[in-house]
């Protein structure tokens, strides 16, 4: 049993996500750094796909009610168990009544904290992942609040020793600039050819509407072509006939300022997408801050599918480096 | 010889003095304040993070302005300790 | 021999994990007849790697695995379904007659409005009494019929979980067609009747939300708990295909809807009934109150 003695900002429990249900509106949820959910998993021998707690910008104040094993994996947000500090990346073992803390971030924007045998709440739609605005999944479909209790369960599949770490060229690095890899298209057309262009040039500064559902962007207005719209698109030139959003798709409502949809994100809707964040890159996005730059790079499909891959082979290293 | 700290914004967002624009600012500089008493906001995903004091102070100066974006980590207002 | 109109269709990749199929830019009956028979054709295939099948109002959208199933590879099926569905009129499409009360110009919506007065094209007028302007109708009162006359064609789910584009079953000149507000409400109260472009909705739960305002279902479309009968199968009540005849009602018996909800003994006046695009399209009113007769005389 854990006890949740502060919650942090926003600390949801997240898994894998709720995927197969877009169809009816249901995004996916889930873990918006993957690379580091399943990292802390594995670092405590549970399936890559265990429950943990996901918390942006302050982590929360927990108190450990049983021995456990925890990794905690991300941004760069000090741990400190009983006021000592201890490792990212590494498995640690807690005691009875041993209060786990942080310190200030001071990179990257979310951490992972999975304990061995993950958080057990009951599923919804075969997923364990909080979406807070249909309050399902979670704890309640909320993010924790002070004097919650979490439950391990039963996802342990390995033993990993105590002390074993993720090596540091496996973790990944943050910066205040960052280059953001997308496949444009979808509505792209819509856009002038330099606006095209400007949105591929300028560095987008992250505002503070920055979160599970979306990132907002400031940086300049773009022009969509003049048209007459066509039936059913409504008034504005960036309005499109209402259609399906991908997750990462990034849609600039009136030209003014760019939305990237993210893990919460509504699933369609009627404005024109001109780009889509490809895979690997969602979870560098989640792990930048309000504040931060972001320039938005043109890659092509294979390139976009090639840096999964890229990412899949890390996790396999990740698997035989804590066999 | 007195000991200067700064307040620290723990997340990065929007800085508020006042609770709301109708309310009174939560404190002036020059004003006495204890550990715990709150001397601003921060809005970030559409949550407001008070920020408050650590220690009991005298607050000297406010490096940021009500609606100023802040960084995770940086100084909005420096304590003079009792 | 006729000739073949080149091919308008649009295939565009979202990213590595997403092919977004746009049939037409305008809304249209036949793209959106023609999305819903690819997209059940491509269900049947079970293919692998794929995770979702969304069809749109004139678009649809699949999620892959492009790891197990290249999003080309699935793009060369979906163009030979596109040629392959020439017979998509004759489609049967199992749907359901619903009757979906509404109270028009309600005082939470009418609060909710009011709020965001800044947010809209004309802020000296309702929701409603600018909608009904822009149509050509004198006063919100006639936009109120020309909606609840005929009944409207679920056409997309999405946006939020249940949330049902809906199309209206009348003649093109007939259809209702309306900006959407200038900048988005943060704020539309649950269960919220809205048009935006040539679409009806609800909006399923509380949240942020940019189409004109004009009433509120007592009953809802999206129930978490799956408490109703209704949703014993899915939290989501409304499929593509369904086909919704907004009902104006008054105060008491919204109130006495919501006593029902509460209860958790509220179902939905409902007729299953199977047709053809080909009925629908030859000639939409006569179908229209084909069903108004199934729903409400049979």
């Amino acid at each position: 049993m854990i006890k949740v003695r502060k919650p942090g900002l926003q600390t949801t429990v997240q898994d894998n996500g709720r995927n197969g249900y877009y169809e009816l509106g249901m995004p996916p949820s889930g873990a918006m750094d993957k690379y580091s959910f399943h990292s802390a998993n594995l670092l405590v021998g549970n399936d890559e796909n265990a429950a943990v707690l996901e918390a942006t910008y302050i982590g929360p104040e927990l108190e450990f009610q049983e021995d456990l094993l925890i990794a905690i994996t991300g941004g760069e947000l000090q741990p400190k168990i009983n006021g000592n500090p201890v490792d990212l990346w590494q498995a640690v073992s807690v005691k009875e009544g041993d209060i786990l803390t942080f310190d200030f971030i001071k990179q990257g924007a979310r951490i992972y904290i999975a304990f061995s045998g993950g958080i057990e709440v009951p599923e919804k739609m075969g997923s364990k992942s909080t979406y807070t605005l249909c309050g399902i999944g979670g704890l309640e479909g909320r993010a924790l609040k002070e004097g919650d209790v979490l439950h391990t369960g039963e996802m342990k599949i390995s033993d990993v020793k105590i002390g074993a770490s993720i090596p540091e060229e496996l973790r990944p690095t943050f910066s205040k600039h960052n280059e953001i890899r997308v496949v444009m298209g979808l509505c792209s057309y819509r856009l002038t050819e330099e606006s095209k262009e400007r949105f591929l040039s300028i560095d987008w500064t992250v505002t503070p509407d920055a979160n599970r559902v979306g990132y907002r962007f400031k940086g300049e207005a773009l022009d969509f072509i003049p048209r007459e719209q066509p039936f059913g698109a409504g008034g504005n030139p960036s309005n499109v006939t209402d259609l399906g959003y991908p997750i990462g798709s990034i849609q600039v409502p009136a030209g003014i300022e760019p939305i990237a949809l993210l893990h919460d994100a509504v699933t369609g809707g009627g404005y024109a997408t001109v780009a889509t964040i490809i895979s690997s890159d969602l979870n560098k996005m989640g792990q930048i801050k309000s504040n931060e730059k972001v320039r938005f790079v043109s890659v092509t499909l294979d390139e976009a599918i090639q840096a999964r891959k890229e990412v899949g082979e890390k996790i396999e290293k990740i698997k035989e480096i804590l066999k | 010889m007195s000991i200067k700290k700064e307040i620290s914004s723990p997340v990065p967002g929007v800085f508020y003095r006042r609770p709301s624009p109708e309310e009174d600012l939560y404190c002036n500089e020059g004003d006495t304040v204890k550990a715990g008493d709150t001397i601003g906001l921060v809005e970030v995903m559409k949550n407001f993070y008070e920020i408050k004091a650590e220690d009991d102070g005298v607050v000297e100066t406010f490096n940021v302005k009500t609606d100023e974006l802040v960084d995770a980590g940086q100084a909005v207002a420096i304590l003079t300790l009792k | 021999m006729e000739e073949k109109a080149v091919s308008s269709v649009r295939y565009e990749h979202g990213g590595d994990e997403f092919v977004f199929v746009e049939l037409s830019e305008a809304m249209t009956l036949e793209a959106m007849f023609k999305g819903m028979a690819i997209t059940n054709k491509l269900k049947e295939k079970n293919l692998p790697g794929i995770i979702d099948v969304c069809p749109g109002n004139a678009s649809y959208m699949i999620r892959v695995d492009p790891e197990v199933l290249h999003p080309n590879d699935l793009i060369v099926v979906l163009k030979e379904l596109e040629h392959s569905v020439t017979d998509y009129k004759s489609l049967p499409i199992a749907s359901r007659l619903v009757d979906v009360p509404v109270l028009f110009e309600d005082p939470w919506t009418h609060e909710a409005l009011m709020r965001f007065r800044n947010n809209h094209q004309d802020p000296e007028a309702t929701d409603l009494e600018y909608s009904a302007k822009v149509n050509g109708y004198q006063t919100g009162e006639e936009l109120i019929k020309a909606i609840t006359t005929y009944p409207f064609l679920v056409s997309m789910i999405g946006f939020v979980p249940g949330l049902p584009f809906s199309f209206q079953l009348t003649s093109q000149e007939k259809q209702i067609e309306v900006p959407k507000y200038v900048r988005p409400r943060t704020f539309t109260p649950e269960r919220a009747f809205g048009f935006g472009g040539a679409f009806a909705v609800i909006y399923p739960v509380d949240g942020a939300g940019g189409y004109q305002l004009y009433g509120r279902a007592p009953a809802p479309i999206l129930d978490v708990e799956q408490e109703l009968a209704d949703f014993k199968d899915s939290m989501v009540f409304p499929r593509q295909g369904d086909i919704l005849r907004y009902r104006n009602v008054t105060r008491e018996e919204y109130d006495a809807v919501r006593e029902e909800v509460k209860n958790g003994t509220f179902q939905y006046r409902m007729k299953e009934m199977s047709f053809t695009p080909g009925e629908v399209m030859a000639d939409p009113l006569a179908f229209a109150d084909k069903v108004m007769g199934r729903l409400y005389n049979d």
